[in-house]
């Protein structure tokens, strides 16, 4: 079990000097009065940390406000976070708040309680937030969700150099240095450079480990790379545009080719088998977040002092970064919206926010852009500045990519949990379909999505 | 009762008859006695399983938020999706083959375990029925890190008589046999135990008086072993297909039905699309789709059972 | 039989003979052969999951050397798991949820099955029936709309939950074998009973219950390896980690993506699976006598 609790006892032995310093925290939870009980359910976080800085957070702000702070971590593991969201929101009951990801808050809009007002004073202090988690978590003017920092994910390219440099002749670390500019080259790190970088590492043996699978890590992976083909299958109103769409056809093409040099059970990877295909040294390249490195820093330095994570190769249609949203969202029948509200405030806050990034070896994103030159992101190694470019720097030149977008959340939450964008490029490669065949299935599985409703 | 009527008669004194007359009384009160003490049986039998299974029906002519009647729309949809015609042959495809081999490997063990000297028999016995004892979604969790992409261990024992590397749950042809196998190595002792049982059923003096006939190991597999086993093997037969069919741990560990939904089975499929995605009417309909197999079975084992009583009455 | 007789068949059947046990040495060669092969394959897997358990993350991730063996075994997978609430949590939920489902299904099934067994009365027959007919439902068959059931009653990510459904698993299947149990008992004992003035309940306890001794050890042990085992319900019902048994707890919470757990998967999942294999190892007879009583699932 893994509880928090703040005890009573331990409240009141804090006694008043505490309750001085609560006007940081929560205006609205004054009014409270005395205690309750808030029960959270957060992503349960893949960096050995990340769950130890949150129950920290979440006892500091329970004693400052004398409520207690339950928590619950949920892992996404067989989906096992998607399960809680639809079991709760079918009984009604539950967790007061729980963490959501990509197109959950746009699925159960109505189902939770609007947060328009925290999320006004969090832009109005730390400026606009990620287009992406706007886009996901905005519905019809209103903010369902805020946007969270522990959990949110950039899967950028986590690189082995040494083996980048031995068999595909490419300095990746000149190339992307750990500051805020663009090294020699960089102009020529595309989609073109990217294929012939792995057909080469795969010719040594070291193939690119890419997900194929149907889950997150994949989906959002060929999600970013269609985006930069400028590749959509559904648009705003829920019309399939496969039939016809050269830019679909294009970026479906390159994933073809692609794929052949990657290793050939790609298609049933998970979300951790691209972790371990670094980890063990067999890979050249991964999509990922830091946690990869993290874990080779446990268990093989050897490979981790090798690592240095950059921004996605471009595409033509521009460079997208997979982006993997975690939102905080208040259910409309917890019984505890105002000071549930408090402690996400809490918790987004610059201070806050940079605590979970540190403790996590840099692996949360926050979700406004000005909190994006957080200093562990320079000082984290050996190699030190392995992740400097793993958040989204402004010379990158890119945007963060949400794959199924720009289709009406309740049909992108199918696609997406149906990872139809992987599934047809697999169609292809491992089914032997030709690409008219595929796409012809692609369309008829969207117009069953939108036929279902 | 009647050995208690005849009883009666034949007392006739004061005493006799009253305790007659009090069994008459309980005659009377007894079913209504039985029938409460078959009452919470009753409840779960009805409340649990006759009235979800109506309660599934009903579910499956809703539309995705369950808010109105959408006819036979769930059932159009899945016949127009390539997934679940692929679902649909994986359920039958493993579930017959898992239930072949089982059989086959459970008979097989089943007689060599016949053939050794009864006191080795018990530690044999003992060790082989170890898979079907471990729970088996934990077992699958062994299996599923012996086939890991990066570390499989087998492959690493096929690496030393030089088999390349297979790639086990990453091609669906593979990931279908590697979930056969599993099934396989759980559900192979059960077969061994129950045929082992029935093969110790079979009287001697048949197999002395084949000998003597001159019958060949075979002829006496053939003419004796089997005729005398046909009944215990067709009722597991039945009952495992009846399970396997409906297997939803195994996939769950080892692939969560990828690669390409290729190994979806109809329990894990419904599960995915009922649950996780959320369309708990969709997922009904799937689900409803092994009841017609499993009802044909059902009959089967029934009147196989029924035989079976009554031969050995 | 005659001296001429006897000499005329001599020759063939000392052959026979003499083939007979040659065969039969071959036999039991290609018996000890299998077995031993069988043997390994079946205990390779339990066997690769406790070396495992015993190494560290580093040597896991090392991909030199044979993976089948250990080169420096530690506790520390079991320690850590052994001190970890979450897991202990799932013990407990475990040992509640089997605990209070084995008591109810050997309540439920002894008391049907009696009824069933030697009161003949209106409809049994039939329930007798709808008893193995319900045995035989899978619970894939019917998750979706239970779980819409327990999630009306409130009982959804709750132990409650799966108590109040695990019972579908185990009483039909207790109750048939208790049924072939009790009807094996001879019919004179309970007129003996009867004439000496004992009521229906007295009969139960005092005649049924202690003859019937290893049917309800039997079905005791078989409610307790299913509602240990069972998968499909609580990876439906529950999704919170304090409301967990320990098959989901294990396979949903202890396999955590991107970190490298194995080694503590494995002892998880090894503990986990000790409880039936210690009944088995000590109760195999039993076991395996509700195994072949009723042609048990497979």
């Amino acid at each position: 079990m893994s509880k928090h609790g703040i005890t009573r006892r331990n409240v009141m032995r804090n006694g008043a000097g505490v309750l001085a310093a609560t006007a940081v925290g929560a205006p609205m939870v004054h009014a409270q009065g005395t205690g309750g009980t808030i029960r959270c359910g957060f992503w349960d976080h893949w960096v050995p940390a990340g769950n130890g800085i949150l129950r920290e957070l979440c006892a500091e702000w329970g004693q400052r406000n004398r409520v207690e702070v339950n928590i619950d971590f949920i892992t996404s593991v067989g989906n096992q976070n998607l399960l809680t969201i639809a079991a709760q929101a079918q009984s009604r009951s539950g967790h007061d708040l729980l963490s959501f990801p990509t197109w959950e808050p746009a699925s159960k809009a109505e189902l939770l309680e609007p947060v328009d007002d925290v999320m006004g004073r969090l832009i109005q202090k730390y400026g606009a937030v990620t287009p992406a988690a706007e886009y996901l978590g905005k519905i019809r003017g209103k903010w369902v969700a805020i946007p969270a920092v522990s959990g949110t994910q950039m899967k950028p390219a986590c690189v082995r150099f040494d083996l980048m440099q031995q068999h595909a002749g490419i300095d990746i670390r000149a190339m992307w240095p750990a500051e805020n500019r663009q090294g020699p080259g960089a102009d020529t790190w595309n989609w073109n450079t990217f294929l012939t970088a792995a057909e080469k590492c795969h010719a040594a043996g070291f193939p690119f480990g890419m997900p194929m699978g149907s889950f997150t890590d994949a989906v959002d992976t060929v999600g970013a790379i269609f985006a930069s083909f400028g590749a959509f299958m559904m648009d705003e109103r829920g019309n399939p545009t496969v039939r016809g769409n050269a830019k679909l056809r294009t970026a479906v093409e390159y994933m073809v080719r692609l794929s052949r040099f990657l290793p050939n059970d790609v298609w049933a990877w998970d979300d951790a088998s691209n972790n371990r295909a670094l980890i063990s040294g067999r890979s050249a390249l991964i999509f990922n977040p830091p946690s990869a490195w993290a874990v080779a820093k446990r268990d093989a330095p050897q490979v981790s002092q090798n690592c240095w994570t950059v921004p996605m190769p471009a595409g033509p249609e521009g460079r997208f970064v997979p982006y993997l949203p975690y939102f905080w969202g208040i259910w409309s029948f917890s019984r505890q919206k105002p000071a549930a509200k408090g402690l996400l405030e809490f918790l987004s806050e610059r201070p806050q926010a940079e605590r979970q990034t540190t403790t996590s070896n840099g692996y949360d994103i926050p979700p406004f852009a000005s909190m994006s030159d957080f200093s562990i992101w320079a000082t984290e190694g050996p190699p030190t500045g392995t992740v400097f470019n793993y958040p989204l720097k402004a010379h990158h030149n890119a945007r963060t990519s949400v794959a199924m977008a720009p289709a009406p959340a309740e049909f992108a939450v199918q696609a997406y949990t149906q990872a139809l964008n992987t599934k047809v490029v697999a169609r292809v490669v491992q089914g032997g379909e030709t690409i008219d065949q595929a796409l012809t299935w692609l369309e008829r599985e969207l117009t069953n999505i939108r036929r279902g409703g | 009762m009647a050995a208690d009527g005849s009883l009666a008669m034949n007392g006739g004194t004061g005493m006799r008859s009253g305790r007659a007359n009090s069994m008459q009384r309980f005659a009377r009160r007894r079913s209504t006695i039985a029938f409460v003490m078959t009452l919470p049986l009753l409840a779960i039998i009805v409340g649990l399983v006759a009235y979800p299974a109506a309660y599934a029906i009903y579910l499956s002519t809703l539309n995705r938020r369950m808010t109105e009647f959408a006819g036979t729309l769930n059932f159009e949809l899945l016949f127009e999706s390539d997934t679940f015609w692929a679902v649909a042959f994986q359920s039958c495809f493993f579930a017959i083959t898992a239930v072949l081999l089982k059989a086959l490997l459970g008979f097989w063990l089943a007689h060599m375990l016949h053939h050794i000297p009864d006191k080795g028999q018990r530690k044999w016995r003992g060790m082989l029925l170890v898979p079907w004892v471990i729970p088996p979604a934990l077992s699958t969790l062994g299996w599923w890190w012996m086939f890991d992409p990066s570390y499989s261990s087998i492959n690493w024992l096929l690496a030393i008589v030089s088999v390349p590397e297979v790639p086990w749950l990453g091609h669906h042809w593979w990931a279908r046999i590697a979930i056969i196998m599993v099934n396989v190595w759980i559900g192979a002792p059960f077969f061994m135990i129950m045929y082992l049982a029935a093969l110790k059923s079979v009287p001697e003096q048949l197999y002395e008086a084949a000998a003597i006939d001159g019958a060949s190991s075979w002829q006496r597999l053939r003419y004796v072993t089997l005729p005398m086993m046909a009944n215990i093997i067709s009722i597991t037969v039945l009952f495992s297909l009846i399970v396997t069919f409906a297997n939803y741990d195994i996939v769950r560990v080892l692939t969560n039905g990828g690669p390409r939904d290729l190994t979806h089975v109809f329990a894990s499929y419904a599960f995915q699309v009922g649950i996780l995605s959320g369309n708990i009417p969709r997922g009904a309909a799937v689900s409803l789709f092994m009841f017609p197999i499993l009802a044909i079975c059902a009959f089967f084992v029934l009147r196989s059972v029924t035989r079976r009583n009554k031969e050995q009455m | 039989m005659s001296a001429t007789a006897a000499n005329r068949d001599a020759p063939g059947i000392y052959h026979k003979a003499g083939s007979l046990r040659a065969e039969r040495r071959w036999a039991l060669w290609t018996a000890y052969a299998s077995l031993g092969v069988a043997a390994i394959i079946f205990l390779a897997p339990p066997f690769y999951m406790l070396i495992t358990s015993l190494k560290t993350s580093g040597e896991i991730a090392n991909m030199t050397g044979n993976p089948w063996l250990v080169r420096d075994p530690t506790l520390e997978n079991y320690e850590a798991i052994v001190f970890n609430p979450m897991f202990q949590r799932f013990m407990l939920n475990s040992i509640i949820i089997t605990a209070s489902v084995v008591a109810l299904t050997m309540v439920i099934s002894i008391l049907a099955a009696f009824a069933l067994a030697r009161m003949r009365f209106w409809g049994s027959q039939v329930l007798a029936t709808g008893v193995f007919l319900t045995y035989l439902v899978p619970d894939t068959l019917l998750f979706i709309p239970l779980y819409q059931i327990v999630g009306g009653l409130g009982l959804l990510n709750s132990i409650w939950g799966l108590i109040l459904v695990y019972p579908t698993l185990t009483v039909p299947f207790c109750t048939w074998i208790m049924i072939g149990y009790f009807a094996s008992i001879p019919k004179e004992l309970d007129e003996a009973a009867l004439i000496d003035g004992a009521s229906w309940p007295q009969m139960l306890i005092k005649i049924f219950i202690p003859v019937a001794l290893p049917g309800i050890i039997a079905a005791t042990i078989f409610a307790f390896t299913v509602s240990w085992a069972a998968f499909v319900y609580p990876t439906a019902f529950v999704t919170t980690p304090d409301q967990m048994p320990l098959t989901i707890g294990v396979v949903s919470q202890l396999v955590r993506a991107d970190t490298f757990a194995w080694g503590q998967i494995m002892a998880g999942a090894l503990m986990a699976a000790l409880p039936p294999v210690v009944i088995y190892a000590f109760l195999m007879d039993y076991y395996i006598a509700g195994l072949t009583a009723g042609a048990t699932k497979g």
